[in-house]
């Protein structure tokens, strides 16, 4: 056994990652393949693709990835542009804080799932309502941790600059948003996970398109196979959406790695 | 000798608030001092004598509770450029180079790019970092980041220099080192220097007057002229004169730094 916090090597990292892939799906495949559960409420892995495929063929299906990707992306987009700015004048400016933090917190706790049938309502089920749930999901959560984040800039960055000549107005363009922008930049990533969850309740009701209507469409007909198939893309857009993500802030951060 | 003074700090004193509506705690009771233009002054006093919130009120960055601060004439309300101030703990910006943080006052001022980056390489020089321009200062050490600290604020042409102990967590060579490598910068620029520290050796090496503060509630205690000749190389540290100046200080900081203990 290794000791606390020792580190491991590069080569063994990505082997035991890989390994556990492994794993899972040799024991799906007992599951499936032995006979220990029923094919009626769990595809094999084999069938698995064999949907996916005829999925991504024949019914068109990168279509649907494209549309609910638009609306994660799009949603969260709105969101990041109100929660931004609000975020940091929570952070930079008290009375402020005073004013919204209380109604934040509290609006937080409303589950966006809650809000489809009241946004159905309003917005119908157009695209409309499906961004709506986005930004209703993640609006809050921004706000509140950049809040946070700008809440706890270093003062003595601050105070270092007021000696060398900064406004107010510098103090929060030269100081509090660069110092906080890896902060903020990890965050979207972060919230950016939980949009999806919100987009595939919002296709589950009241929506004609997307992953999470496939997925709902084809419990109505018993194909396991093609939900878990959705389930994977949406895991994989996931790990590439992040990984991507990364890297774009250490491009752009370089010196909070240095 | 007020007459002239390039700072001038008038009975101030500073209580904080007491925990819990218990009595005010007196930091600072009121204290006179007077520094003139282009003198070296160190100001000595055990931890916790107040010595950092009287700097920090010069600074702007505190209020005192009583009594003004005056530079040329002009009531401190806040802090300015015309105050420089090289901090204790890192203070340089992480996101900036050494070059970027260097003309952070020159370009809160408006200077020109071209001249920001004249007055850049100026001050790189004088403080041999000279071929660290583009490095982050996470991978500067920490004598490296406190001489970037000191050229940033020289680099603003501050009225005064305020140090609050910028060598206090060096080691020790690196720390002698820092110490002739200020000094020089003054004998060269002959900027005001308020430099706190509670190292005494410190404060003779550097200063042309040594202000000792009392323990809490700090107040000046003595005030004593170093006329020791300069340029003065690390070598003066182990002449007899030294040691005078050094025999006399550690008498006056024992007896507070003994106070300071009992009052805990």
């Amino acid at each position: 056994m290794p000791r606390p916090l020792e580190p491991v090597s590069p080569a063994l990292r990505a082997v035991l990652g890989i390994s556990f892939f492994v794993i899972f799906i040799a024991f799906w495949s007992w599951m499936t393949f032995g006979g220990h559960v029923a094919r009626i409420f769990l595809a094999d892995p084999l069938s698995m693709l064999r949907d996916g495929w005829r999925l991504l063929v024949e019914d068109n299906f990168l279509l649907d990835i494209g549309i609910t990707m638009w609306r994660v992306f799009g949603g969260f987009i709105l969101a990041a542009v109100v929660a931004v700015p609000l975020g940091i004048m929570m952070g930079a400016w008290k009375p402020v804080e005073a004013f919204l933090e209380p109604f934040v917190s509290f609006a937080r706790y409303l589950p966006a799932s809650a809000f489809i049938p009241l946004l159905i309502l309003w917005a119908g089920v157009g695209e409309v309502e499906k961004l709506l749930v986005i930004f209703v999901g993640s609006v809050f959560q921004l706000i509140l941790i950049i809040a946070v984040s700008v809440g706890n800039t270093r003062r003595d960055l601050v105070e270092a600059a007021y000696t060398l000549g900064s406004t107010s107005r510098g103090i929060v363009r030269r100081v509090i948003v660069p110092a906080n922008a890896p902060e903020i930049a990890e965050t979207l990533r972060l919230v950016l996970g939980w949009a999806w969850t919100y987009v595939i309740v919002a296709e589950l009701i009241g929506s004609s398109s997307g992953i999470g209507y496939m997925i709902i469409n084809s419990q109505s007909r018993l194909q396991t196979g093609q939900i878990i198939f959705g389930i994977i893309v949406i895991g994989l857009i996931g790990l590439v959406s992040d990984t991507a993500f990364k890297a774009l802030n250490r491009k752009l951060f370089p010196w909070s790695l240095a | 000798m007020a007459k002239n003074a390039k700072l001038l700090v008038e009975k101030v004193s500073r209580s904080f608030p007491g925990v819990r509506g218990g009595t005010p705690v007196r930091a600072l009771l009121p204290v006179e001092l007077s520094v003139a233009e282009n003198d070296f002054i160190t100001i000595l006093g055990p931890s916790g004598c107040g010595k950092s919130t009287l700097l920090r009120i010069i600074a702007g960055l505190d209020h005192p509770s009583e009594g003004r601060v005056l530079l040329d004439g002009r009531e401190v309300r806040g802090p300015g450029p015309d105050r420089g101030m090289v901090f204790q703990s890192y203070t340089l910006f992480p996101w900036l180079t050494v070059a970027e943080n260097i003309a952070f006052g020159l370009r809160e001022k408006g200077v020109p790019e071209a001249r920001r980056k004249e007055i850049v390489a100026n001050y790189m020089q004088l403080v041999g970092l000279k071929g660290f321009e583009n490095h982050w200062p996470k991978q500067l050490s920490g004598g490296m980041q406190q001489r970037t600290a000191i050229a940033r604020a020289l680099a603003n042409d501050p009225e005064i220099l305020l140090l609050d102990e910028p060598f206090g967590a060096l080691d020790n060579q690196t720390r002698g080192l820092m110490q002739e490598l200020l000094l020089g910068i003054w004998e060269r620029e002959k900027k005001t220097v308020l430099f706190v520290t509670h190292d005494i050796e410190e404060a003779i090496f550097m200063a042309s007057r040594v202000v000792v503060m009392s323990a809490r509630p700090g107040r000046i205690k003595s005030d004593v002229a170093v006329d020791l000749p300069h340029p003065r190389s690390y070598t003066i540290k182990t002449s007899p004169e030294f040691s005078e100046f050094k025999a006399r200080l550690t008498e006056e900081i024992r007896v507070e730094a003994m106070q300071a203990a009992e009052a805990h």
